[in-house]
């Protein structure tokens, strides 16, 4: 089954390229070869393939013949095992470096475009001084290391990889990197997306008027990949096909216990088999249960359940039947699309703007717009989703997006060692939350420049928030409060909200503090420790008490360890004088207890403590002059960054759709780029231009120039 | 609450049957339906003349991992000393047994993820982490779906502290196959409604020809769809059979015994609401509505706190790794693994307490008790501990053995010795462990 999509997405996408090819790939399909050889046969017909080569540089390789298989087959394997894609991945750390490995689930098409493709990395006349060469074994200095060791067997297979792409012509040279690059990813199908359990709530509020929020009692949502709200994690278990029975059952009942009293029956029925009204309740029902309208097909299976309820005698139990069942429709609790071409774009597109920016279905104007065919254009869904964003319930959509990006939820569950933090608890925790979503809906809602977020000198703050950042208290709640020169504060870095979720119980986690940085700013992913790896520090001791800089100088001495934590760790340094409840703090205060074997011997009894001098000087590998030693420093840096501005359209791309960006939206997400950025980093203008791309609106992407 | 006695007049009730197929409910296996040997139903019920007495799985788990030091016993075979943790299993020390040493190498392969995401993946499935679930079907599932076809529910899954970072991989135990999870029902007063809860035949009718509409307006669905989506389809559409199932078999009298878990009272009050879920889960298997459970203690790399143990400072996972060369920290641990353990115990006792035929319900049961790691702190994979409990399938009880062998390898015994399916393989799996049977 596998074998066989794979095959007909090829056919599809090289169809799509080179219409000549589609014949001989047909005709490859129909013989069914093993995709290995069909691929190479591919990659012939495209004309890339060059002349059947020898290895370079040993003789002694014998057996390993080096052509295009070769890569896929034997080198590839041990580039895999050697990681390079966990950093050198679209969203890896060395993602801003010019070589991507393709995704994890890549085809073998995509995997043998690539190793043709890294001819860029190869110098043609100096072979063992190609870059390909040199970093993997860290001939030249690789933030990785040593990834492949030098004068392994492993690196004899690189060398004569290198010496096949050493022969290639200019030409072939050239079209080699072009295809890696075309190959960039297969065409990306629709995915059909469920309500989540906050849409489910304000899809029924607006439906059928119930605010009894049913979705709380539904199996809890988990987190995928950053989001809740992600198409691939969204199954439906029994247990929710069973909640989503019941509270169809208690939704539909509410709805016309005593009566219809949300007015959903559009007529008054003569009688308990009055056909014209009954249809016309189930049309209008229908059309706002599953957002667009009616089938014949679809009213009449409807229309077959209502009747039989309604024998009875009574129209509304009817109504009540039909209720029940649409709410557990695979219409109504998915978002069913077929695109452009199919009956119900402009609805389709209605549906994405509400869940988007409001969270909920459309209301009766997106419904007047989609049934007019006014949703098409990106200047009919810009106007649309400008009126949208007036609303109040794009602001609470939009804390959504928030909350979920920046893990309020980890913010609220946190900890701390009461003898430690006595200041700590979740009102504390709540405040911290709010003071984040305030500086946001300001900077959003205002129309400010949306980098502020990492650099703003003010803050909204309550009563318990200032005293922990020992500041005057605010005139009100939350009143806005500008940061002193010298506290070292200043945007989301200096906030308790980062401190604290990046810290642990009872000390703050450099560590942690750098990796919350690269993945929800810089959207790059720092590989996690080797499987089996102990990965817990060696316990701080009297004969010599360290500082977090210190002790975590023990991840440098391991090359394993070193070749991700000085990604990380240098990162966080520089927030050490602040606490982890986000105080500040001149000293780190440290309490060593006494180990089992001190017990046992006798040798020390309680506790001792100890004051050490903290050095936050801290800087991002990766980016030039990015020395800091203040949350504030850092946010001015990111504010700059290309990568960290990217990042947030990224990550807003990754809530609005519901998906992570693949190598084909490469190009949406540059031009979204380019637009947040000359509207000067307006965010409600990034959302404009989100919602008006392509992607969003679900029109095919045509990726290749 | 005396299940037997008050149930020792009632018969088997007749539930209505899916597309006309009369399906009957059990209740607790009573007496009068044994034939002499205690072991076999009387050929008077209809449905399961002459079948064994239902065999029945559970998948037991806690999050993190152990501290060894305080778990293992020092002794093999039957003399074992009985460590700190393990004091709560004294009393069914003939009931259990302890085997250590079993590998799980998927935890090892390199992929994405921590090392709990990747331990919890292998321990359940013996596959690798997927980035968002477990790679393949846990392995309750996967003999859910040998022995759990003809039963209400095919498996239920049951859990208890809620406390986790909140990803999928942390939260549920039980996956129906690669990313699909299946999540426990974490509320006792849900827990009971959903097994117990009393319908009546309108009721039943009624939502037959709901789901009925629901199935046919799917139906008109699928030629529009892409493959991907029609797998999501797929995916709703059997959850929805699941459900008329379960809604056509149900079975209304059993309701009247059990008791509906009171409202209210300190909803993170653990050791009661695991007390509760234990009961529910117990009493669905005795009145025959499934065969398979899971019970999550705790979530995978877990953050439950501990006031009941006095340990409030910090949270689970932040115990196993923060000061735990210390004696304090060493004996918090301790504290925390035999509360575990203390869980587990009255499980078994509440087994025990069940008559059935002639000895009790812990003897048709095969109870596995797994957590996330061998020594916690360093997130070990190799040298598992764990306990496999009951009488079925003639698993040898009241000893502690030191394995070489796979979780996989376990799991194929299970499924096929004990359980006697025809499973083969499972990942990881290279052998049978004769020497536990």
């Amino acid at each position: 089954m596998q074998a066989r999509l794979r095959v007909d997405h090829e056919t599809a996408y090289c169809s799509r390229r080179r219409p000549d090819v589609r014949i001989k790939l047909g005709s490859f399909v129909k013989v069914r070869v093993p995709v290995f050889l069909r691929t190479a046969r591919v990659i012939a017909a495209l004309g890339s393939l060059a002349a059947f080569l020898l290895a370079w540089p040993g003789a002694e390789l014998g057996a390993a013949r080096v052509d295009d298989a070769f890569f896929a087959e034997k080198l590839y394997p041990i580039l895999d095992q050697a990681q390079c894609r966990l950093c050198h991945g679209e969203k890896g750390v060395a993602s801003t470096t010019r070589l991507e490995f393709p995704r994890e689930d890549a085809s073998a098409a995509r995997i043998t475009a690539f190793g043709l493709a890294l001819a860029e990395f190869i110098d043609p006349r100096n072979p063992s001084n190609s870059l390909l060469f040199r970093k993997p074994t860290n001939r030249q200095q690789h933030t990785g290391g040593e990834r492949i060791k030098q004068g392994s067997g492993e690196e004899k297979l690189l060398l004569s990889w290198i010496g096949r792409l050493a022969e290639l012509s200019a030409e072939e040279r050239s079209a080699a990197i072009a295809s890696g690059l075309s190959h960039a990813g297969g065409p990306h199908h629709g995915v059909m997306r469920r309500l989540t359990h906050s849409q489910y709530n304000n899809t029924v509020r607006d439906l059928l008027g119930d605010r009894t929020q049913p979705a709380n009692q539904f199996p809890p949502e988990d987190f995928i990949r950053g989001f809740k709200n992600q198409a691939e994690g969204q199954s439906v278990p029994p247990l929710l096909a069973e909640a989503y029975g019941a509270a169809a059952e208690k939704l539909a009942r509410n709805a016309f216990r005593g009566g219809d009293r949300n007015r959903l029956v559009p007529c008054a029925p003569r009688s308990a088999a009055d056909a014209r009204c009954r249809m016309k309740f189930l049309r209008s029902f229908g059309r706002r249960a599953f957002r667009r309208p009616l089938t014949d097909e679809e009213v009449a299976q409807y229309d077959a359940l209502f009747r039989k309820e309604a024998a009875a005698g009574d129209f509304l139990r009817g109504a009540q039947i039909a209720v029940e069942a649409m709410l557990q429709s695979p219409r109504f609790l998915f978002r069913m699309e077929h695109g452009p071409e199919g009956p119900w774009y402009s609805y389709e597109v209605a549906s994405r703007l509400s869940y988007f920016l409001w969270d909920t279905m459309p209301d009766e104007k997106l419904f007047r717009l989609a049934g007019a065919g006014k949703l098409e254009t990106p200047e009919q869904v810009g106007a649309a989703a400008r009126e949208m964003l007036q609303d109040s319930r794009s602001r609470k959509s939009m804390e959504e997006f928030l909350g979920q990006w920046l893990r309020f939820d980890r913010v609220l569950d946190t900890i701390r060692d009461r003898r430690l933090y006595r200041d700590f608890n979740p009102e504390l925790a709540a405040a911290m939350t709010e003071e984040t979503k305030r500086l946001f809906g300001d900077l959003v809602w205002n129309d400010g420049n949306f980098m502020d977020f990492f650099t703003a000198d003010y803050g909204f703050i309550s009563t318990d928030l200032a005293n922990l950042y020992q500041l005057s208290e605010p005139a009100s709640e939350f009143d806005r409060v500008d940061f002193p020169e010298d506290s070292g504060r200043g945007g989301i870095f200096g906030q308790a909200m980062f401190l604290t979720v990046t810290s642990k119980p009872s000390d703050t986690s450099p560590t942690e503090r750098g990796l919350y940085v690269r993945e929800h700013f810089l959207c790059q992913e720092v590989p996690p420790p080797p499987p089996g790896l102990n990965a817990s520090l060696p316990p701080v001791t009297d004969e010599k008490p360290m500082t977090n800089r210190e002790r975590l100088n023990i991840h440098l001495t391991s090359e394993s360890c070193a070749s991700c934590h000085r990604l990380i760790d240098p990162i966080g340094f520089g927030f050490e004088n602040y606490d982890a409840i986000g105080r500040h703090r001149d000293k780190h205060y440290l309490t060593i207890y006494p180990t089992r074997d001190e017990v046992m011997k006798g040798l020390k009894k309680k506790e001792t403590k100890y004051e050490l001098p903290i050095d936050s000087s801290a800087s991002v590998t990766g980016i030039v002059d990015s020395e800091f030693s203040t949350p504030k420093e850092l946010g001015e840096i990111l504010a700059k960054e290309p990568s960290c501005r990217k990042c947030i359209v990224r990550q807003l791309f990754r809530y609005a759709m519901g998906r992570e960006e693949t190598p084909d939206d490469r190009a949406t997400i540059e031009r979204l780029y380019a637009d947040f950025r000359d509207s000067r980093f307006r965010f409600r203008e990034l959302i404009i231009s989100l919602v008006q791309s392509d992607v969003f609106r679900g029109v095919p992407v045509h990726v290749n120039p | 609450m005396s299940i037997h006695n008050s149930l020792s007049r009632r018969s088997f009730l007749r539930g209505l049957g899916v597309a006309g197929a009369a399906v009957w409910v059990g209740l607790p296996a009573l007496d009068a339906m044994f034939n002499t040997n205690g072991t076999a139903y009387a050929a008077a019920t209809p449905r399961l003349a002459s079948q064994a007495v239902e065999s029945r799985f559970v998948l037991w788990f806690n999050g993190n991992g152990i501290i060894e030091r305080f778990w293992i016993p020092r002794e093999t075979g039957s003399d074992y000393r009985i460590t700190p943790c393990l004091t709560p299993l004294a009393p069914h020390r003939n009931d259990i047994h302890i085997i250590t040493g079993l590998d799980s190498p998927a935890a090892r392969l390199p992929g994405p993820g921590n090392d709990h995401h990747r331990s919890m993946s292998a321990l359940m499935s013996g596959t690798s982490f997927t980035g968002r679930g477990s790679g393949g079907p846990s392995i309750d599932q996967v003999i859910a779906n040998k022995i759990g076809r003809d039963s209400r529910f095919r498996s239920i899954q049951v859990g208890v502290c809620q406390e986790s970072f909140g990803e999928s991989v942390q939260r549920n135990m039980s996956w129906a196959d690669r990313d699909r999870p299946l999540p426990p029902e974490m509320i006792p007063q849900r827990l009971f409604d959903r097994l117990f809860g009393t319908k009546d035949a309108h009721w039943i009718d009624r939502k037959k020809s709901v789901l009925d509409a629901v199935r046919d307006d799917a139906a008109t669905l699928e030629g529009a769809l892409g493959s991907h989506d029609k797998a999501r389809l797929d995916e709703y559409l059997s959850s929805v059979r699941d459900v008329e199932r379960s809604i056509a078999s149900l079975p209304p009298e059993y309701s009247e015994v059990v008791e509906r878990p009171p409202e209210g009272g300190d909803l993170k009050d653990w050791p009661r609401i695991a007390k509760l879920q234990t009961d529910l889960m117990v009493h669905a298997m005795a009145s025959g509505q499934t065969r398979v459970a899971s019970y999550m203690l705790t979530k995978c790399q877990g953050l439950s706190r501990f006031p009941w143990l006095g340990h409030t400072a910090w949270r689970h996972h932040e115990y196993t790794h923060g000061n735990v060369e210390t004696p304090p920290g060493q004996r918090i641990l301790r504290d925390i693994n035999r509360w575990h353990v203390e869980e587990c115990a009255y499980l078994i006792a509440k087994l025990k307490s069940m008559p059935e035929g002639d000895g009790t319900m812990l003897d048709n049961t095969c109870l596995t008790y797994v957590h996330e790691h061998a020594e916690a702190n360093a997130h070990k994979n190799s040298g598992l501990s764990l306990i496999v409990a009951g009488g079925l399938g003639g698993l040898k009880t009241g000893l502690h053995t030191r394995v070489t062998g796979t979780i996989g390898d376990l799991y194929l015994t299970i499924a096929g010795e004990i359980f006697k399916t025809d499973i083969e393989t499972f990942p990881t799996a290279g052998k049978r462990l004769t020497e536990i049977i």
